[in-house]
């Protein structure tokens, strides 16, 4: 996958300017972590990139919405389905047997039955990136991926992510992964800028 | 032991009552008036062993489950429109909430003008049930999370994903609770159309009778049959739902 540049983009939540003619080259392959504290604007970069948000002003290239992969701040899971059906229900009808991989990749595997509300926070948030991954695309944007997740698994996770043949985009405050990462970007704000 | 005291206790309270009643008018026979809670069950008892009964019952609750099908099914059609259309909504909020403000009787007298007596109140009792079915779907739909929507649209759920993952599975304590009001509202305005439009057979027209007759504690039994009936139903209903539901739900 190609580079994906920002181009002088801006963007506000009603008066607060979150971005101010930011740009950024992001690079089209391995794990890139987004560090920064928290409200400095990485999640609304992430929610840009994924085409939730429109920019007021300026340009993103080398990415299509449609083609990323987007693991929400909030877990946004249905109560009303177990952790194997969360899996299913994204991936399309001739992979669902993928489902156990993903599972497996973060350390899930024998909760494939259990509904949300029987796991713990963090299992939910592993629950959650599993759904993001079996969704897949040519880009994943993970936003807290590791939010109550311990740092040994936050840490095996993170070989796995290393592995995925798309380039990930992450946020993270979890110091502990930041050495098994291609790329760290310092971020500071807002207005969102590089460190 | 406390499911029977409250009935214990209203029970104690109704046959005091006609105690009282019998007291004041002297031996002149409190039955028209207030009858003793044995005398009711007496004429239950002696109703139940007839076979005229039994058809008049089960018309009755034919009609009701009728009619609040017909309300269930209009009300969640008109729920889906009046959510996807805000021009639906525009033009059919104020019809719906005029329904639900108009007189039961008004109703009845008018549907009566308009169809046969043996279809009036299955009208009536759909006519009730559609507003409550309706505001409670409304709601349900408006109150959906957005943010389970968001993450559907994200993750390319298809139409029939959104509904079936989000959209119904949200739905269900509205429509419950939509369903449990109204049952009770369907024997009520159901009932009350039997006995203002007398179908051929039909509780509203025995207690129309007995009314009549001045048979109060048949009167009685017909209304204590009502209740037991739509509280049967309402216990039979959720009992349906919960099954329906199992499986796909903690």
């Amino acid at each position: 996958m190609t580079d994906i540049h920002l181009d002088h983009i801006s963007f506000e939540y009603g008066r607060r300017e979150i971005l101010s003619d930011f740009t950024l080259t992001l690079p089209g392959a391995g794990v890139t972590i987004l560090r920064g504290p928290s409200g400095c604007g990485k999640t609304t970069l992430l929610r840009l990139l994924a085409g939730l948000e429109q920019p007021r002003s300026g340009q993103i290239t080398g990415v299509c919405p449609r083609e990323t992969a987007f693991l929400f701040q909030e877990n946004r899971l249905l109560p009303w389905r177990t952790a194997e059906q969360h899996l299913t229900d994204v991936l399309p009808r001739d992979r669902r047997e993928e489902a156990e991989r993903w599972l497996a990749l973060t350390e899930l595997t024998g909760e494939e039955h259990s509904y949300p509300a029987a796991l713990s926070g963090g299992m939910c948030r592993r629950l959650a990136l599993a759904r993001c991954l079996a969704l897949g695309g040519r880009l994943y944007l993970l936003d807290e991926p590791f939010a109550g997740v311990d740092p040994q698994r936050a840490s095996r996770i993170m070989t796995g992510l290393r592995a995925l043949p798309a380039p990930v985009l992450l946020t993270s405050h979890e110091y502990h992964i930041l050495s098994l990462a291609h790329r760290v970007i310092d971020l500071d704000g807002p207005p969102l800028r590089v460190v | 032991m406390s499911l029977l005291l409250p009935p214990a206790f209203w029970l104690g309270a109704w046959q005091l009552c006609a105690f009282w009643v019998d007291r004041h008018v002297q031996g002149r026979g409190n039955e028209l008036l207030l009858p003793y809670p044995a005398t009711v069950l007496a004429a239950l008892v002696r109703l139940g062993g007839t076979a005229p009964f039994w058809g008049i019952v089960l018309a009755s609750l034919g009609r009701i489950v009728a009619g609040m099908a017909l309300g269930i099914v209009l009300g969640a059609l008109l729920a889906a429109l009046t959510y996807l259309s805000p021009w639906a909504h525009r033009i059919l909020a104020p019809a719906i909430r005029v329904i639900r403000a108009t007189p039961v009787a008004s109703f009845i007298l008018l549907v009566l003008l308009w169809t046969g007596r043996d279809r009036v109140p299955v009208i009536i009792a759909a006519l009730m049930v559609l507003p409550v079915v309706w505001e409670n779907l409304s709601r349900g739909l408006r109150e959906t999370d957005p943010q389970l929507l968001e993450m559907g649209r994200l993750y390319r759920f298809t139409r029939w994903q959104m509904v079936r993952l989000i959209y119904l599975p949200s739905l269900w304590p509205y429509f419950l609770s939509a369903v449990t009001t109204a049952m009770g509202l369907a024997w009520k305005s159901g009932v009350a159309a039997e006995v203002l439009c007398l179908p051929g057979r039909a509780i509203g027209a025995q207690v129309y009778h007995a009314k009549l007759y001045l048979e109060i504690p048949d009167l009685f039994a017909w209304t204590a049959a009502v209740v037991i009936l739509s509280l049967l139903l309402e216990g039979l209903l959720r009992a349906l739902l919960r099954a329906g539901k199992g499986g796909s739900a903690p």
